[in-house]
This record gives C-alpha cells, sequence and structure tokens, in this order.
C-alpha cells in the first residue's frame, strides 16, 4: 500500500509540474493581455515535434535547447502579426482567433509531420531507475523532469521577482498605460511575455514528448486539463495555477492508482446496490474509470461554488 | 416625506473612503445639483444610489423603502433612472431599438418572448413621441453607435427617461457639449424632467443655477453645504473649497 | 414583417426546389445535412451574435437531443411508445431545452470569458462522462436506431433519403422562422441589448442574468431539434457528436458566416457542408484549408461573409456598385493564380510518388520543374494582387463617398 501512495504521489508531482508549466504560460499571458490562449496546447505540441525532429540530428540535449526558442519565436510572430490586430475586435475575437490557431496548427502538425505517433525518446543518459521501493522503479528521466520543471520554475521567480525586467513585466501586468508612460515599449513587452510563454509550454513538450507520446492528438488531451488548472486556480493567480497543477495531477493519479471501486468505497458508508438498479452504471464504477473526469467535475464545481477560483481576484 | 434620503452613507473602496458620511433629502418634485471639484465623488454617489456599488455603511431609502444595496435592475423597476457620464448606450443597435428597450419594461413586457415588437403599436408610438421629444426623428433607423457625440447624449437622455421614472439622475449631462448644443440640450432637460424629479451632476455653473431649486457641495466625499444657488454662492466655505466659474450674475 | 413575407415564401420555395436540382444521391445528402447544420449554427448564433456569449460546449445540447431521439426512434421501433418519427426533433427540443435549463441555471451567471470556460468544462465533462453512462450513450460504438420502422406518415416510411430531406426541410424552415421571430420579441431584443451593453440592460429594469437565461434556453432547445433531425438523417449518433470538435465547429460556421447577421450562420453552414462535403473528396488537406480560412477571416473579415456582402450596401445605396466591378476583377485574376499556386503546392508536398493532376499538367514532387511552376504561379499572384491593391482601394473609397443632404448629415 505504501509504495502505491508514494509512487501516485511522485507520478501525480511530474504531471501536476508538467501542468504548471503549461499553466504559467497561460496565466502570465491572460494576466498580461487578458486574452485567454485557447492555443496555448498547441505549443507544447510544437515543442515536442521541433524537439523530436531535431534530436534526430543533434540528440536530445540540442533539441531541449533549440526547440522551446523556436516555439517561442513562433509565439512571439504569432502575437505580433495575428493576435495584436484582432486585439481591436474585442476579447470575443480573441479567443475565437486562438480557437482558430489551436486548429490549424493541430492540422498543420499533420501536414509537416504526418498522422502517426512519432518515435521521440528520452536520452540513455536517463535510461535507469533513479530508485526501487518495495520493488517497484521509479524512472530517472521522470527525475530529471521534476529537477528541470523546479529549476525553470526558479529561474521564473527569480528573474520576475528580482530583475530589472521582470518588475517591469510586474508592472505591465496591472498598469500598462502607466508603464507605457514611463518610456517602455509595452507592445515590445507584450509580444516578449507571449514568446516567453509559450516557448514555456514548447519546454514542457520537449521533455514530456518521449513519455505523454508525440501525436498529433497530443494539444487536445492536455489542452483543456490546462484550462480547468487554470481556473481552479483562478483566473490570473500564479500561486494558484501552481496549487491547482498540483492538485489536478494529484488527484488523477490517485484516482488511477488506487483500485477502489465505487461499491467499495460506498460499503464504506455502508451503503450497497444491488446490479439491477438502474444506475447501475454509476455504481459499479471504479475510481480509474472515473479519473478523466474528476477535473472537469472539480471545474464545475469551483465555477458554481467559487467563480473566482481558488486564488483568483481579476475578473473580466 | 422626502422622495429621495441619503442617511449616514459611506463608501469605501479598500482602506480608501470615497464617500464619508453623506446625509441628504431629496424631495418630490425638486431640481437638485450636485457640484464639486474634480475627484470628489458625485459619480460614486450616482452609482451608490442606483444600485451599481453596494453601501459601506449607512441607508438609502426611496419612497420610504431602503434601496441600498439592491440589483440595479431593482432600484431601475422602482423609478430611478440615470444618465452616465460617459455615453452608456446599445451601440449596435438602432437609435429607435435604444428607446424602444428603454421602454420595455415599464411597459410591462417584461421577458417576454411571444409577443411581437412590431405589432406593439402602443409602444411603437410611445417610442416615436419620445425620439421626437430628443430630436432624433429622423435618425431612427441608425445604429444609435453612429450618431455625432451630442446626438448621442440626447439619445442617452431619452433612455434614461423613457421608462417614465419618477427620479430621474444625469450625470454631467451636457459634458463636451458646444455651447449651442448644451442650450439645446438644456432645453430639452428642462422639458422632459417637468413634473419629476431631477438630480444633476453638473460643472457648469451657468446651467447649475439656470435649472436648480438647490445645489449640494461634494467635496472630499462630504457634503460641506446644501442650499438655495444664491446662498451657495455666498457661502464661503464653497468659494473656498471649489473655485469654479461662479458668474457675479444669474 | 410584411415586407419580409416575399423573403420567407422565397426561402420556402427555394426549399422545396432545391432538390429536384440537386438530386444525385450526394445532392439529396448534402442537403440533408445543410438542414441539420443551418440549424444548429442559427442556434448558437442565438448565443454568441445576438446575446454575445461565447460558448465552446453547445454541442452538449445537440448531442443529447440527438441520442434521445435515437433512443426513441428504438422505443418507437419496439413498440414500446408510438409516434410519427416526423415528431422526433420536438423530442430532441425537449430534451435540448432541459439540458439547458438545468445548465443555465448556474452557467449564466456569468460572462465573457469564466462563461466560455465554464461551457468548455461542462462540455468535457459530459463527454467524459459518456464513457461511464454506457447504457444511455452506447460507450465507444454509440447508438444505432432504424427510422423506417415508425408509424407511415401518409403513407411514407422514409426509406429515402429524399423523403428525409423534406422532413428536414420542413423543420428547417419551422425552426428558422421561430428563431427569427425570437428576435423580434421583448426577450430577443433585450438579448441584443445585454449584448451591446449589459450595464446600461440592468439600468434600464432588467436583470442581465434572466436575459441570458432565456436565450440560453433558446438556444439549447433548438439545438436539440438539430440534434433530432441528425438522427433521423444518420440513425447513429456517437459522443463524437457531444465533444468540443463538434461544438468548434459550429462556431466556425456562425463566425465564417457572420455573428452579427440572422443570414450569417445560414451562410456559414452552407459553405463549410460544402467544403465538407466537396472538397475532402479532392483533398487530404481540406482541414487545414479550412483552419487557414477561418484564420484569415478572423482577422481580415471579422464581419464573416454575410458582413463581406453586406459592407457592400452603401455602395448599392449610392448605385455604385458598378464601380467595384472592373477593380474585383483585376485583384481576382491574380488572386486566383496565387490560390491555384498556393494549394499546388500544399497538395504537391503530400502527394510522394503520386502524380498531381493540375490544370491538364502533370506535377511529380520529385520534379524542380513542378516546383518551380508552382512557386512562380503563388509569387506571380501575389505580386498581382499587392499591385492591384491600390487601385481597389481607390474605387473602395470612391463608392462608399456618401451623398450628404443639405445638413451635411450622412443620409
Amino acid at each position: 500500500m505504501a509504495e502505491v501512495f508514494v509512487f501516485a504521489t511522485l507520478n501525480g508531482l511530474v504531471t501536476g509540474l508538467l501542468l504548471f508549466m503549461l499553466a504559467s504560460g497561460l496565466t502570465l499571458i491572460f494576466s498580461m493581455m487578458g486574452v485567454l490562449n485557447f492555443a496555448h496546447a498547441s505549443f507544447y505540441m510544437l515543442g515536442a515535434y521541433f524537439a523530436y525532429t531535431l534530436s534526430t540530428f543533434i540528440g536530445f540535449w540540442g533539441g531541449l535547447l533549440i526547440a522551446p526558442l523556436i516555439v517561442g519565436c513562433i509565439g512571439a510572430a504569432i502575437e505580433r502579426f495575428g493576435l495584436r490586430r484582432v486585439h481591436q475586435s474585442g476579447h470575443v475575437a480573441e479567443l475565437v482567433f486562438t480557437f482558430g490557431l489551436a486548429f490549424l496548427i493541430e492540422e498543420a502538425v499533420q501536414f509537416f509531420w504526418g498522422r502517426d505517433t512519432k518515435n521521440y525518446q528520452s536520452p540513455e543518459l536517463f535510461d535507469f531507475a533513479l530508485f526501487s521501493l518495495f520493488g517497484q522503479e521509479f524512472s530517472a528521466y521522470r527525475g530529471f523532469m521534476i529537477a528541470i520543471a523546479c529549476l525553470i520554475f526558479a529561474g521564473l521567480y527569480f528573474i520576475l521577482t528580482r530583475s530589472r525586467v521582470g518588475i517591469i513585466i510586474q508592472a505591465s501586468i496591472s498598469h500598462p498605460q502607466t508603464v507605457a508612460n514611463l518610456g517602455h515599449n509595452v507592445p515590445l513587452i507584450f509580444m516578449c511575455v507571449f514568446g516567453v510563454g509559450t516557448a514555456l509550454a514548447g519546454v514542457a513538450g520537449v521533455i514530456a514528448g518521449p513519455v505523454l507520446t508525440t501525436f498529433p492528438g497530443m494539444a487536445t488531451v492536455l489542452g483543456s486539463i490546462v484550462f480547468v488548472v487554470v481556473v481552479i486556480g483562478g483566473l490570473g493567480s500564479l500561486p494558484g495555477a501552481l496549487i491547482a497543477s498540483l492538485l489536478v495531477g494529484l488527484l488523477q493519479s490517485y484516482a488511477i492508482a488506487a483500485d477502489v471501486g465505487m461499491p467499495e468505497l460506498l460499503n464504506l458508508f455502508g451503503v450497497s446496490f444491488d446490479s439491477s438498479h438502474p444506475l447501475d452504471d454509476l455504481w459499479t464504477l471504479n475510481l480509474p474509470q472515473i479519473a478523466p473526469v474528476l477535473p472537469y467535475l472539480l471545474l464545475v464545481l469551483v465555477l458554481i461554488f467559487k467563480p473566482t477560483g481558488l486564488m483568483g481576484n481579476r475578473e473580466q | 416625506m422626502s422622495l429621495l434620503t441619503l442617511d449616514s452613507v459611506c463608501k469605501s473602496f479598500g482602506s480608501t473612503r470615497i464617500i464619508n458620511d453623506v446625509s441628504l433629502d431629496i424631495e418630490a418634485g425638486e431640481k437638485h445639483a450636485i457640484i464639486g471639484p474634480n475627484g470628489a465623488g458625485k459619480s460614486t454617489l450616482f452609482h451608490l444610489i442606483s444600485g451599481r456599488y453596494n453601501v459601506s455603511s449607512g441607508t438609502i431609502g426611496f419612497q420610504g423603502k431602503a434601496i441600498h444595496n439592491l440589483p440595479p435592475y431593482e432600484i431601475a423597476r422602482r423609478g430611478i433612472a440615470r444618465s452616465f457620464q460617459v455615453t452608456n448606450i446599445f451601440p449596435r443597435m438602432s437609435v429607435f431599438e435604444n428607446i424602444r428597450c428603454a421602454l420595455l419594461w415599464s411597459e410591462g413586457y417584461r421577458y417576454s418572448f411571444w409577443k411581437l415588437l412590431g405589432r406593439q403599436k402602443l409602444l411603437n408610438d410611445k417610442a416615436f413621441d419620445i425620439l421626437e421629444q430628443i430630436g432624433l426623428s429622423d435618425k431612427a433607423q441608425l445604429p444609435s453607435g453612429e450618431l455625432a457625440y451630442a446626438q448621442q447624449r440626447a439619445l442617452e437622455l431619452g433612455v434614461a427617461v423613457a421608462s417614465g421614472a419618477e427620479l430621474i439622475m444625469l450625470d454631467e449631462p451636457v459634458a463636451g457639449m458646444s455651447n449651442s448644443e448644451a442650450e439645446n440640450a438644456v432645453a430639452l432637460i428642462r422639458r422632459i424632467t417637468e413634473g419629476k424629479t431631477l438630480i444633476m451632476v453638473e460643472h457648469d455653473m451657468n446651467i447649475v443655477f439656470d435649472i436648480a431649486d438647490r445645489i449640494s457641495v461634494l467635496v472630499y466625499g462630504e457634503i460641506i453645504a446644501t442650499d438655495t444657488p444664491e446662498n451657495i454662492r455666498g457661502n464661503a466655505r464653497v468659494q473656498e473649497a471649489y473655485l469654479g466659474e461662479v458668474p457675479s450674475d444669474a | 414583417m410584411k415586407k419580409q413575407l416575399p423573403v420567407w415564401l422565397g426561402f420556402a420555395l427555394a426549399l422545396i426546389v432545391l432538390p429536384q436540382i440537386f438530386d444525385s444521391v450526394l445532392g439529396i445528402s448534402i442537403l440533408n445535412q445543410m438542414t441539420i447544420w443551418i440549424i444548429f449554427a442559427l442556434s448558437y448564433n442565438m448565443l454568441l451574435g445576438q446575446g454575445g456569449m461565447l460558448s465552446f460546449g453547445h454541442a452538449v445540447y445537440f448531442g443529447l437531443g440527438g441520442f434521445m431521439s435515437v433512443h426513441a426512434l428504438n422505443l418507437i421501433a419496439d413498440e414500446i411508445i408510438v409516434f410519427s418519427i416526423t415528431l422526433i426533433p420536438l423530442v430532441g427540443g425537449a430534451v435540448g431545452l432541459i439540458a439547458a435549463v438545468f445548465i443555465g441555471s448556474f452557467s449564466t451567471r456569468k460572462s465573457g470569458t469564466v462563461f466560455a470556460m465554464i461551457s468548455l468544462g461542462i462540455g468535457e465533462l459530459i463527454v467524459a462522462s459518456s464513457l461511464i453512462f454506457a447504457d444511455f450513450f452506447g460507450g465507444e460504438a454509440g447508438v444505432t436506431g432504424d427510422r423506417t420502422y415508425g408509424p407511415p406518415f401518409f403513407g411514407i416510411e422514409f426509406l429515402q433519403d429524399a423523403e428525409v430531406y423534406y422532413l428536414g426541410a420542413f423543420w428547417l424552415f419551422v425552426a428558422t422562422l421561430f428563431m427569427y421571430l425570437f428576435t423580434q420579441t421583448p426577450a430577443g431584443r433585450m438579448a441584443n441589448a445585454v449584448r451591446d451593453n449589459p450595464e446600461r440592460a440592468e439600468f434600464i429594469g432588467y436583470s442581465t442574468r434572466r436575459v441570458r437565461f432565456i436565450s440560453f434556453c433558446a438556444a439549447g432547445l433548438f439545438a436539440g431539434v438539430a440534434g433530432g433531425l441528425f438522427a433521423i438523417n444518420y440513425e447513429f449518433i456517437t459522443e463524437e457528436n457531444l465533444n468540443a470538435l463538434t461544438s468548434g465547429r459550429v462556431l466556425l460556421m456562425a463566425y465564417i458566416g457572420g455573428l452579427g447577421f440572422f443570414i450569417g450562420p445560414i451562410v456559414g453552414a452552407v459553405i463549410l457542408t460544402l467544403m465538407n462535403s466537396l472538397l475532402s473528396n479532392y483533398s487530404e488537406m481540406w482541414m487545414l484549408y479550412l483552419g487557414i480560412m477561418f484564420l484569415l477571416t478572423v482577422l481580415f473579415l471579422p464581419r464573416g461573409f454575410a458582413g463581406f456582402i453586406m459592407m457592400h450596401q452603401t455602395a448599392w445605396q449610392n448605385h455604385r456598385l458598378g464601380m467595384l466591378i472592373l477593380p474585383y476583377l483585376i485583384t481576382a485574376i491574380p488572386l486566383s493564380l496565387f490560390l491555384a499556386g498556393f494549394v499546388g503546392l500544399i497538395e504537391l508536398s503530400h502527394k510522394g510518388d503520386d502524380i498531381l493532376p493540375f490544370f491538364g499538367l502533370s506535377l511529380g514532387a520529385d520534379s524542380m520543374l513542378s516546383w518551380g511552376v508552382l512557386l512562380t504561379l503563388a509569387g506571380t499572384g501575389a505580386l498581382g494582387v499587392k499591385l492591384s491593391r491600390p487601385r481597389l482601394n481607390a474605387a473602395w473609397a470612391a463608392a462608399n463617398t456618401v451623398a450628404k443632404d443639405a445638413d451635411g448629415d450622412a443620409q
């Protein structure tokens, strides 16, 4: 039992941190520009694909270094030539634009790389077990994922709070007009933030690709969960996004790992049903089956009872 | 009994107190102006009365019943209408539609989805009447967002009074208008507020002295004086706090 | 309304006549699809274009209506309950309405981005649940039914697709009429007002939440009707018809057609159905073209195709429409060259070893000449468009110079 818990926690941590990598970029972009980037997970996908192609030429590490840069540049270009133009037509137009972008990127990926799943390998360096507990192994690559994620967040935190650029960015989030009046090029800042946010998503793709499989549907799979996380955490709140990411990651991990059926759970409460009950489908569920539903259930509950999310403050 | 009563009303945003212990009685049929320097809190006061903001403390009563902290639509239904400092109409709808929508609730249409508006003769006639009163009959079918500024302000006025509200609150109705436009606007305001109660926020002292029965002076969220125009003019505190363009002759 | 009677008569006439013109199997099938998607797209526009509510989960009401309708078909076939299948769309509508009432009760509390997120979440929740409630949703295989077992309707047993078309056309007419009439009611007009200025709408006595709720329920009802027609037409439905992709598709239709016009979604649904049915036969890449077209529409034609047509209204009123014909032609030629070249390049990239038939030429991916031809085509076209722009702009400005009356006001 204990090892199940430990591994479920670790796996949940990996998922949660990955989600946060995506959610943080999304939150940053939303806080600053008021745009909920529907296509955010698409940049995650692009990161994985670019890294895959690059890794066939210059290895995994080359891919890790260069792919996010390419993705960030594409993101910046899209902000400059697409989003900025649509911005004047209002929030609905922006959302629809990013939605169309997500659609287009998925099609473009299929166009350039084909529809099959890519054999994107994690580097051999990590092809060992970091540790084993009660007979189960925890792969070093997952440990690497955790390490990289923490490194990136530490870096971001320091840049945002300690560097001059970071202060300017923080100011632009709440008072873009004032920052512009001080002589800073706010549109340039927006473009850079969008580029960095998407590059971040790209990094997530680079390191998650080998583990979560690299295929054209990878953006859709993760995309909606990222939105769930951002909304639960509170639109515009980075700490909220972190908490929500870990929450969702761990929740799903526990649900899958704890192969407990509903009947057993209900028995704990002294309730039992026979199999001819009309809601039989519901009662014969086991937790792993419910796992995919849980984030959305959580989302709906949060939106009903605390629409600003766990830590949100900014309302549209 | 006064039509509108504010009793020790306070409003704070966070730790910043915007409205500080304001008490005011407005009588039915009175034309009351609120003046004061920029940032005094005049618009906030309007927002409190019309329901956009909740009070931090104190009460607001209309026709004897408490209205503070009610949602705006509830307050509107009880007979308080307001216009806005920044033109706040329905830009994609035609001028005629703007007025007609403003009439819907008071004419009893509620949320009906079975009555065809084209067939409602009484309603449509009333809307056209109001359009005539505000001088926009010939622009009826134009999208209201395409009107010139002064015409939009006139429409703003029309939307505010269409419902036949007992208390009309106008927030800087002639702001940004030329002298001739303002003259027309003032004549319009007189016409459509005849027999009704009016509270007006205005900076132009000529207009204020022209229309108002009484004036309240709001400075830093407090009312420092409420009196007839002549007395306000002579009030030393007012002169000290608010160096407006007070003409030597009205 | 009297002025519009000819329009409605024309609509009815077109509905009756179209299957006579396009009487092939493919033609009837496309027309059938259109009846479904037009109703669905119009229902979506009640939310977005008329109400200002962006929803990413509208397919839920379509799908739930469809699922219940297929079950109804099966109940009819098993003679557990018996009524004519012509009434199935009402079943779909009822289910759509009930679902909308339930979901709208909490989701219409918010607007804007939060509302969009809620709609997405609900949609995903229901899709995820569909694999759990396998009895109702049929699991991954979906649910099938048979429309021919119902009691005959004046002798018609709906074995033929053409017969199904007339049923669909009838419901299309009825639904469109009612959705249009809704826009002419207090609820419909206040929906516009709330869209334009929710704050002011409250100050004229209306609860924006209530107004949005009514629009939401009406939209759900008509989406359910479309779902019912879907059930009759395909006799088969899966959880794909509930998911974000289907929601996205109807969003695309409404947007491309033009949100701000009642006929916008009709235009969009027609265009997209045609692209889906016809283009997919010619090219695997049609979804890519769709994506590009959508993005370009959002960027350059924010009012959609209907909006593009309506842009010419001023020129029409000025009787200066003729001024635009020549400049349009002059721009159209290089534009066509560019499009041909661009499409050719994309198609050729995916041909592998196959030959691409291109206007009488046979192009191969390994031939430098082929690439050269296409690139030259695209390049020349692009250049031509760029050169012809100033002339087009000038003509446009001239055609739109509004004649002024004595006051100097715009007429």
